[in-house]
């Protein structure tokens, strides 16, 4: 059938609209026997003959479809009309279901929320944010690498071993000591699998599953970090709570970055996991290889593109990626400081809320 | 197709809700009926903000006194201010300063007394009783003028220790107001007579298990199991346990249970005596038969915060909790279905429901509008029905007594005697 398909379309367009019509007319003959639903057909060559034919008539739909839309748009071209708007494809995240607790820019709650909260002295730059990045008990292979590559990536942190210490010790010591934050980095056989994000001395604790470590020797052509502050980019940070959790990632980082260093760090959340990447970024402005990819386009291309084309010495951003890559979770939220018996969940995941694909918390 | 939508909760009947939130902003929820008593009944939705956004206002304990004439409302602010409110229209009454306003000593409990204690010659005189983590109970009067300049808050009538060491993070008060009762870090459930101030009764804490492991003692929440019987007390620990404590039988619980895994943080009681609602730090709610210890079932709606307060609605069948995930929620309690949420945006403390807002959603509407003739009749007959709603307990009481008295000769000890009582 293909080849003969292939053979239609060679011949003129019109040859092939006549056999189209051709073929219209036998499946209005035949429609009227294929009233009955195909798979209430018994025979099976029958039914798949039916399918078939069914599923060779939808693809034929398909391609008249998209030739008739790239016409109406080449004529749009052509006569300097408007072009008829694309159609946006339909996303799980463009259908997520509607969500009361999404933040709205003009909520005079949540700014006095967020004046009150416990990130305010950080974020209002009173208070510098200072990090202590301890471990699990066992802790070997890839999760001191991965530590080392958090100190680099984050400033002011500093990593003291777990030892035998109970955690709730350790956020005494660092309440003690003055630290802002803590970062518990969880390792299950010897790999990194959760990220325990601590506010200090009163601030929430965050419990994220951690996965997807790349470490920065096995990325292809990477940078190595200086020690400038970098800048921080939080993407999709909606709700109240992934404001909240954004907030939290936030009071990590310090909120004056040298741009002169060019880095920056990126948690981007989409449904409801948060990438993390670290990047290097250069400005740059290369006007002769610009024109000459330009040049070799517009051959290829239609004239009217290059009007529409860029002046001439554009700047370009290229990034380099350095640091580690990871995938983050969300698991529970707790208000508090860590306390697995007596403390009170600010969100706790529960299968109860995975009812529909969705349904987006941050 | 996807769903796009959220799935509509089936609404309630009519309510008015109050919730109090950390950055001391008290909101009114109500739901009303959407055209005179069709039984369309809108969605509850905040319809007034009282309070300036401020972390210091953070509210910590509220009481409401919900009587049909001249309601009041006390409160007790992070900053160490007691306010009295007409939670009617959310004006300031009195508002004092009290004393124990320091850094790590705050109020953890206040009520205000239904009934007027003191024989004063004025008949606008309440009384109000706070507790504060460290453990001072104060009880103090106060006097009501009609504008809040002449109203004052009395220092203090009388003031006692609860206890020594520890910090109380719970209390309550018995339904006739003649009994208290406190606990918390490190401090058994004691009772305390409210009349004379001093203790009856405290709690011993469970003996040691089978591996010679003692929990140390921390409730997280109390309160007594019937409005008439203060012998019957419920309270949470934070090491997920629920007891119920029988003062007339004895110190140790006489019914303990588990639930799930994180503390209990709330827990109140069913009208008719031998249910009790309770909510966990991880936002389980569930409902027990205290008679046996038997779990009736769990509250299921997506509640992930967990729970600070739970209130049951005086006469509809209905509990409304709120807490970390700055939801309040209404719930039918016979069906246990999730009635409506409402979203509040801030982390609440507590709830308290406004069981006259029936003829209080009407009485607005009177004021602007010419009160008909019907409209009267209908108050009337919600009169006579509430009335016969306060008919209701008494029998109530009296069946509820018979039970105890059945019930706890054989609850007394153990299983012995019922079987010598069958036996013979």
């Amino acid at each position: 059938m293909g080849a003969k398909r292939k053979h239609s379309e060679a011949i003129e367009e019109s040859a092939e609209a006549e056999e189209y019509h051709k073929e219209r007319r036998e499946e209005e003959k035949t429609s009227r026997k294929r009233q009955v639903l195909a798979s209430t057909i018994k025979n099976k060559d029958k039914r798949s003959a039916v399918y078939a034919k069914l599923k060779q008539e939808k693809k034929r739909d398909k391609r008249k479809k998209a030739k008739s839309r790239e016409a109406a748009e080449k004529r749009a071209l052509e006569l300097g009309e408007e072009l008829p708007p694309k159609k946006a494809p339909r996303t799980i995240e463009n259908t997520r279901e509607v969500d009361e607790t999404v933040c709205k820019p003009d909520d005079e709650e949540l700014f006095a929320g967020n004046d009150a909260d416990e990130f305010s002295g950080i974020l209002k730059q009173e208070v510098i944010p200072k990090i202590l990045i301890t471990t699990c008990r066992f802790n070997s292979s890839r999760g001191p690498a991965f530590i080392s590559e958090l100190l680099s990536v984050i400033p002011n942190a500093h990593y003291f071993r777990r030892g035998t210490y109970d955690l709730k010790k350790i956020v005494e010591y660092a309440k003690n000591k003055d630290f802002t934050s803590i970062i518990v980095v969880h390792t299950n056989r010897r790999e990194p699998d959760a990220l325990l994000v601590m506010g200090l001395p009163d601030g929430p604790t965050a419990h994220f599953k951690l996965s997807r470590l790349v470490l920065r020797k096995d990325i292809k052509n990477h940078g190595n970090p200086t020690s400038h502050k970098p800048e921080l980019v939080l993407n999709n940070f909606t709700t109240r709570l992934g404001h909240r959790v954004g907030r939290l990632i936030q009071s990590i980082f310090p909120q004056d970055p040298n741009f002169r260093g060019r880095r920056v760090v990126t948690f981007h959340n989409q449904r409801d996991f948060i990438f993390f990447r670290h990047h290097r970024y250069i400005f740059e402005t290369k006007e002769t290889k610009l024109t000459e990819i330009k040049a070799k386009k517009t051959t290829e291309k239609d004239k009217e593109k290059e009007d529409a084309s860029a002046p001439q010495g554009k700047t370009i951003a290229r990034l380099q990626e350095c640091g580690p890559r990871f995938t983050l979770k969300l698991v529970s939220l707790q208000h508090g400081t860590f306390d697995t018996k007596g403390g009170e969940f600010e969100w706790v995941h529960k299968p109860e809320m995975d009812t529909s694909r969705r349904r987006f918390f941050l | 197709m996807p769903r796009t939508i959220a799935v509509d909760c089936p609404g309630c009947p009519p309510i008015r809700a109050l919730t109090f939130d950390t950055l001391g902003l008290i909101k009114v929820i109500e739901a009303r009926r959407v055209d005179g008593n069709q039984g369309n009944v809108s969605s509850p939705k905040v319809v007034e903000r009282w309070g300036e956004p401020n972390s210091s206002n953070c509210i910590l304990a509220a009481s409401i006194d919900d009587r049909r004439i001249d309601p009041l409302l006390a409160l007790a602010r992070k900053s160490g201010l007691i306010e009295v409110i007409n939670p009617l229209n959310g004006d300031i009454r009195v508002s004092a300063k009290s004393d124990v306003g320091s850094d790590d000593d705050s109020v953890v409990g206040i009520h205000l007394f239904r009934r007027e204690r003191s024989e004063s010659s004025s008949s606008r005189s309440h009384t109000l009783l706070t507790t504060t983590t460290k453990g001072a109970a104060t009880l103090r009067s106060l006097e009501l003028a009609d504008s809040s300049a002449d109203s004052l808050i009395s220092d203090s009538l009388k003031t006692w220790r609860v206890c020594s060491s520890g910090d109380v993070s719970c209390s309550a008060v018995d339904g006739n107001e003649c009994f208290a009762l406190y606990g918390g870090k490190g401090v058994e459930v004691n009772v305390w007579d409210l009349e004379k101030c001093d203790k009856i009764w405290t709690a011993k804490s469970p003996p040691k298990d089978s591996l010679g492991i003692f929990t140390p003692t921390w409730f997280t929440s109390a309160t007594f199991l019937c409005k008439d019987d203060p012998r019957k007390i419920v309270a949470g620990t934070n090491n997920h346990q629920v007891r119920l404590y029988d003062i007339a039988s004895q110190r140790r619980p006489v019914i303990s249970f588990d639930f799930r895994e994180a503390s209990i943080k709330a827990v109140t009681a069913d009208l008719d005596g031998n249910t009790v609602y309770f909510g966990t730090g991880s936002g389980d709610l569930a409902s027990a038969d205290m008679r046996t210890g038997k779990l009736l079932g769990c509250f299921i709606g997506k509640c992930s915060g967990s729970i600070r307060s739970i209130v049951r609605h005086p006469e509809l069948p209905i509990i409304a909790s709120c807490g970390l995930d700055s939801y309040l929620r209404l719930w039918n309690t016979k069906t246990r279905q999730l009635l409506s949420a409402v979203f509040l945006k801030q982390h609440l403390n507590v709830v308290l429901v406004d069981s006259n807002f029936e003829d209080e959603g009407r009485a607005p509407y009177a004021v602007t509008e010419a009160p008909s003739n019907e409209e009267h009749e209908v108050i009337q007959n919600l009169d006579g029905e509430v009335e016969d709603g306060h008919v209701l307990p008494v029998k109530r009481k009296k069946a509820s007594k018979d039970k105890q008295q059945n019930k706890l000769k054989p609850k007394k000890k153990n299983k012995k005697r019922v079987q010598a009582e069958g036996d013979g």
